[in-house]
């Protein structure tokens, strides 16, 4: 019975309303779950949402790295069942995404293994992220990445794998494994395992600070004064992230958090409990993302 | 959607479970299966959802060599518990092209190891005409020729009446053109070109070699050429062309032909020249086609007309804009010196190869004159090709249907302002050479 509704519908479908043919699947195949109905499978594929490409999930699986920006649909904070799952969330500015390349010791397809240069094509605003991206060209490929405070268009910005013996004096901008850095150094866009790509460190103004190396592993004191133990060879940016101002500005009126995207709280007065007013605790252990050897090993 | 189908496909959603999903596997343009699964929501409503549930991984298949499924194919029906059997793909019989799929790149018979960077009529490139210049071993002048602008100067060249008449074209693609108040970029700067064009024609009772000209467009165009390691190609549409029975005759001399060769052309490093070049694996060496076949009675390229495209993908900044002026001149140029002298590549050409090219937007010109010198474009040393380039030259400054009025004071009035009168000399020059 429901197959023969089903079959119905599509039918019915078919026959009246051609238009909602998407114009880039001409035939598709249907193929439901566990039910093989042979009619679904030959009749002409049809669209039931229209638009399958601006939904967050075809963000994580597009493989083919692009710089033109991708248009995403605002999910206003509601979540695959279509309820609010986090409020304050909905309407703002259409904002297009900017793939950002976060993995800075990317290499060329032929040209594995070397220190390599790249030059500042533009630095602009991202809708999406606090901080300023910025245009690189190398090579042959173009990529957007996060741009650090005094990056202009012109620049030529070093990115090396190579930790040397002795410290580099590392230019801002500039990309290099926390070996290779002296102690002090302020760093952004910090990798926690090598190659995964830069996880910490990202927003508008933020820098973590080189703090020890110790034999194999550095040591680096994130914005949070959080310290973290890393493997030497992960690739970090010298110097503070782009858009140091951002903390300081006034939003003015309630029209400019709505175009941001946040919606008003509730207006109704709720007593506070334990989690609120000023904690004053302790710094929590080092956090240490490096995996020893562990000691009885037999 | 209509309720008779909507009434059905919520009787059919309500009987399975509340999320079913059809798993669709997009088909790509080549027919190939793509490796992004687009999943089809099912529920009709009118929110589409931005988040979408996580995809369940269907259940493993495992193949166990040596043990042969038990599948329903035989029973020609479903029954649960038995494998889904598993058909070979169908072909037809017969080559029907609605239907037909392409092969993948590594079996096409064109396929080579060795890509091809392609420059076509919609490629952008980053560093403009400094990239132009090497990618065609070219050396660049800013600012017109001047045997050009003498040329022009002399009244025999000009039309009687010449700043009325042209002023009249103008206002005619900007202003009267048009059933709507103002007419659409694209269509003007169209408009425009073909009334100067029509202008100049009417010099054929001075000189008669203007009658020797005929103007093609929508040709296409093929030249190959190498550059150091990697081979390059441009292929493409590039508009309105102007060819003659008559070559052009040559601009420099051989000694100052010989003296390019001292020039070093700019290089942009960290910046590949390759980059936003098109990269294709199948493609035909030796690829060089003018755009006409055989014994064509006007071989030779005068001049080329580019304009602005509409097409909003591919929007050209000025410096790319003259970049491609330059690159698809070349090509021509190429093409030529290819049937003429065959396609080895030759350090000097005895008879320069001289192309000429205008780019417009409607107001301001772009104007190139090019010089082949040299077919050997392996290296970055020896002979170079010349080029001139006079870039953004106005016709005239404004041209506005309604005026600009700011803090009630025009600004600028209606109509057409500033009309410079030189830059039609110089189009009627380019127009004229080899003609007067």
């Amino acid at each position: 019975m429901a197959l023969s509704c089903l079959t119905r519908a599509l039918r019915s479908l078919t026959l009246s309303q051609p238009a909602l043919l998407s114009s880039q699947t001409p035939v598709a195949q249907l193929k439901l779950g566990t039910l093989v109905p042979s009619t679904v499978s030959q009749c002409r594929g049809f669209l039931t949402t229209a638009s399958l490409k601006q939904n967050r999930a075809y963000l994580k699986q597009l493989d083919k790295y692009t710089i033109r920006p991708i248009g995403i649909k605002k999910s206003g904070g509601r979540d695959h069942t279509g309820k609010v799952r986090t409020r304050g969330i909905g309407g703002g500015h259409k904002q297009k995404h900017r793939w950002v390349d976060f993995q800075r010791l990317r290499y060329e397809p032929n040209k594995e293994g070397q220190p390599f240069e790249e030059k500042v094509v533009e630095v602009r605003y991202d809708p999406c992220r606090s901080a300023d991206i910025a245009l690189l060209a190398g090579g042959n490929r173009k990529r957007w990445i996060v741009a650090t405070e005094k990056m202009q268009a012109g620049d030529i910005i070093k990115t090396s794998g190579v930790i040397g013996r002795m410290a580099v004096s590392a230019n801002e901008g500039d990309a290099y494994p926390l070996g290779a850095l002296p102690v002090g150094t302020l760093v952004n866009n910090l990798e926690i395992q090598p190659g995964r790509g830069s996880k910490y460190i990202r927003a508008a103004g933020t820098s973590g600070i080189l703090l020890r190396k110790v034999n194999g592993t550095a040591i680096v004191q994130l914005p949070s004064k959080q310290q973290v133990q890393v493997l030497e060879t992960c690739i970090v940016t010298v110097g503070r992230v782009s858009n140091i101002d951002h903390n300081k500005r006034i939003i003015g009126k309630a029209g400019r958090n709505r175009w941001l995207g946040i919606r008003p709280s509730s207006g109704l007065w709720k007593r506070k409990g334990g989690w609120a007013g000023r904690k004053i605790k302790p710094l929590p252990p080092m956090k240490s993302y490096v995996n020893l050897p562990s000691i009885s090993a037999n | 959607m209509l309720p008779e189908a909507t009434r059905y496909l919520k009787a059919t959603v309500s009987l399975f479970s509340p999320n079913v999903f059809l798993n669709a596997s997009k088909l790509s343009a080549h027919g190939a299966p793509s490796s992004l699964q687009t999943r089809r929501n099912l529920r009709v409503s009118r929110c589409l959802a931005a988040r979408i549930p996580p995809q369940k991984k269907p259940r493993e298949k495992v193949e166990i060599p040596g043990l042969d499924m038990v599948t329903y194919g035989d029973r020609m029906h479903y029954v649960p518990g038995l494998a889904k059997p598993v058909f070979p793909p169908w072909e037809m019989s017969f080559k029907d092209p609605r239907y037909y799929r392409s092969p993948p790149a590594q079996e096409m018979a064109l396929y080579k190891d060795k890509p091809c960077y392609v420059f076509n009529q919609r490629t952008s490139i980053l560093e403009g005409v400094r990239q132009a210049a090497w990618l065609t071993k070219t050396h660049v002048r800013p600012g017109p020729l001047p045997h050009l602008i003498s040329l022009a100067a002399k009244p025999e060249n000009q039309l009687p009446d010449q700043d009325e008449r042209v002023q009249n074209a103008i206002k005619h693609s900007r202003f009267w053109d048009t059933t709507e108040p103002r007419p659409r970029k694209e269509k003007y700067s169209n408009t425009l070109l073909l009334n100067l064009l029509h202008l100049c024609g009417s010099l054929q009772l001075t000189h008669p070699a203007v009658g020797r000209r005929i103007l093609a467009e929508n040709y296409s165009l093929a030249a190959t050429w190498k550059r150091g390691e990697d081979l390059f190609q441009i292929r493409g549409r590039n508009g309105l062309l102007h060819c003659s029975m008559d070559p052009l005759p040559r601009i420099c001399g051989e000694q100052e032909v010989l003296e390019t060769s001292d020039q070093v052309l700019e290089s942009f490093y960290p910046v590949s020249p390759t980059i936003d070049l098109q990269q294709v694996s199948v493609y035909k060496e030796e690829m060089n086609c003018t755009g006409f076949k055989g014994e064509y009675p006007y071989p030779h390229a005068h001049t080329l007309y580019f304009l602005e495209t509409s097409d909003p993908n591919c929007q050209l900044h000025p410096e790319q804009f003259r970049a491609k002026m330059i690159m698809f001149t070349f090509g021509n140029a190429l093409a030529r010196a290819h049937k003429l002298y065959g396609t080895q590549p030759q350090s000097l050409l005895e008879r320069p190869i001289t192309v000429q090219a205008v780019g417009t937007n409607g107001r301001i010109f772009q104007f190139l004159v090019f010089q082949l010198n040299t077919t050997d474009l392996s290296g970055d040393d020896g002979i170079k090709n010349q080029a001139w380039l006079d870039e953004d030259v106005e016709l005239y400054d404004f041209a506005k249907v309604r005026p600009f009025i700011k803090r009630k004071e025009v600004k600028v009035p209606a109509g057409l302002a500033g009309y410079k009168p030189e830059t039609f000399s110089k189009f009627l020059a380019l127009f004229l050479h080899g003609a007067a």
